[in-house]
């Protein structure tokens, strides 16, 4: 089933295009990487496919409902999301708890499935034990981890993640994409993920989107080069 | 104990507890959402409505209540507009509403000059029982609105992009909230005065900011500073015929410097033991 559908689409700041030529589509139980080099726009087009940006030209659809025919639920790890006000007062267990609001949860007390799910979500990227803590008080990388957890903790359909493994570990890392291609499989989620680490990656993805830089524009425009299948079943 | 028999005082007291509950509800989000100063932008902004209403002859309150909430919208207009630097928005709004109230002001053949300096100073002698009632239903709506409201705007203050795509209306949280506190102000505004009504809404919750970890526990604490902060400012501007936003003010600034004094020492201490621990072993 089909979570997003990218058409022809074009993005320009001021009169400036930096993007052109984008079509592409995502679908639950798929695991999607766009790479690029520094400054290709794949921020941009993320935020175009969230309608936090407008597109100057095409379209950006995003299914209103899950493969369940259930409200579609999206997760967004922006890659501001771990720099947050130091000052926020908050604990990372009240952060986590957070993520299940949107399952429902704006005007209801959380249960103890909620409960589960988040503890699941901090144990899963080892931050259970500093759940008392607030969150001002973390390094970068415990940051990036809760703002992690937080989304897992949503359990969305749609991931979409902004460069989410800065800042940790080559093995937390690993660990990280088992997690999200397990997800993929076992529950049918589709992630689309902005990385520079394709090689890693490309043993758990099964598409690669690449934006290239546009010849013979004035402008620094991006355009998709291919979007390549990997594996229908990642190893 | 002889102000307490007085009407005035009782009305000043009603209303300072009112407004304790209100302030670090607000002053929590403003902080958060760096729009400390948007407090005083709206605060000049009264000015002028009540100059406009003293112009027209129409009850202030209510010229005031309607222009802030206008400009409310104007506000949230103009952050989105200059997003890297919203503080711009703040700038302008100020100027503009220092400027309109001098204009009408003047247009008024000085005859308003006292009332104006009440709204810019505070009075505690003027606070009418319509003014406590209308404070009461203020907080009944504020205070239902944070209870039902505050995940969503939990997660809009914590990151707007995150709660746009969480699928809530971040627009509308933002323009509603600008509006709360705009009326606000302008209904606690003739007690506390323009001058100082920013800092009485900003300051109990910018030192329980540093007295809790968590959201609730920041407004709880909040709630119990400006309780302290109102009501001894209300006692000493009685005692010694201060005006009351002055005093309030200047008591929740010692409070302020005495807790960063109190985290100071305790940080020191608990260093101390830490190293003799160390040492010991």
């Amino acid at each position: 089933m089909r979570y997003i559908e990218v058409k022809n689409l074009a993005f320009q700041y001021e009169e400036e295009p930096v993007l052109e030529n984008i079509s592409f589509e995502v679908h639950a139980g798929e695991f999607v990487m766009l790479t690029g080099e520094n400054g290709a726009a794949k921020t941009t087009l993320l935020r175009n496919v969230l309608g936090l940006l407008k597109p100057s030209k095409g379209s950006v659809w995003l299914s209103p409902t899950n493969h369940i025919g259930e409200k579609l639920v999206v997760g967004y790890v922006s890659q501001q999301v771990a720099s947050f006000n130091a000052g926020f007062p908050s604990t990372v267990l009240e952060l986590v708890q957070s993520g299940r609001y949107q399952r429902g949860k704006w005007f209801k007390r959380l249960d103890g499935e909620d409960k589960k799910h988040v503890r699941r979500s901090l144990e899963s990227v080892g931050m259970w034990e500093m759940r008392h803590k607030k969150i001002g008080e973390l390094s970068g990388g415990q940051k990036q981890r809760i703002s992690i957890a937080r989304v897992f903790a949503t359990d969305p359909d749609l991931l979409v993640l902004d460069e989410p493994t800065t800042g940790m570990d080559v093995h937390s890392q690993e660990e990280f994409y088992k997690l999200l291609q397990h997800n993929c499989i076992e529950h049918n989620k589709g992630i689309l993920m902005v990385t520079h680490d394709h090689e890693q990656i490309r043993h758990y993805a099964n598409k690669h989107i690449e934006l290239v830089r546009k010849e013979g524009s004035p402008w620094r425009c991006f355009s998709m080069d291919s979007c390549k299948e990997l594996s229908k079943h990642p190893s | 104990m002889e102000m307490f028999f007085h009407g005035f005082m009782q009305r000043a007291f009603q209303a300072s507890f009112l407004i304790s509950l209100i302030a670090p509800m607000l002053g929590l989000f403003l902080i958060l959402r760096r729009q400390s100063l948007m407090a005083d932008t709206l605060s000049h902004i009264s000015l002028a409505g009540v100059a406009l209403g003293l112009l027209i002859g129409v009850n202030p309150t209510w010229t005031n209540i309607l222009v802030v909430m206008v400009i409310a919208f104007v506000l949230e207009y103009l952050r989105i507009v200059y997003r890297t630097y919203s503080e711009v928005s703040i700038a302008i709004i100020m100027s503009a509403g220092l400027a309109l109230a001098l204009v009408l002001m003047s247009l008024n053949d000085g005859g308003a000059t006292l009332s104006i300096n009440q709204f810019l100073f505070g009075s505690i002698v003027t606070i009418s029982k319509q003014q406590v009632w209308i404070l009461l239903g203020l907080t009944v709506i504020i205070g239902l609105l944070y209870f039902i409201f505050r995940k969503p705007m939990y997660v809009l203050t914590f990151d707007e992009e995150t709660a746009f795509t969480a699928g809530l209306p971040i627009k509308m949280m933002s323009i509603l909230f600008n509006v709360l506190t705009g009326v606000t102000i302008a209904v606690i505004m003739p007690i506390i005065g323009a001058l100082l009504v920013s800092a009485v809404i900003v300051l109990p919750a910018a030192i329980s900011l540093r007295l809790s970890k968590s959201f609730n526990g920041v407004i709880l604490f909040g709630i119990i500073i400006a309780l302290i902060g109102t009501s001894s400012g209300l006692i000493t501007s009685y005692e010694l015929g201060t005006p009351p936003g002055a005093s309030i003010t200047l008591i929740l600034i010692i409070i302020f410097a005495f807790t960063i004094l109190m985290k100071y020492f305790m940080r020191h201490i608990k260093l101390e033991k830490l190293f003799s621990r160390s040492d010991g072993s």
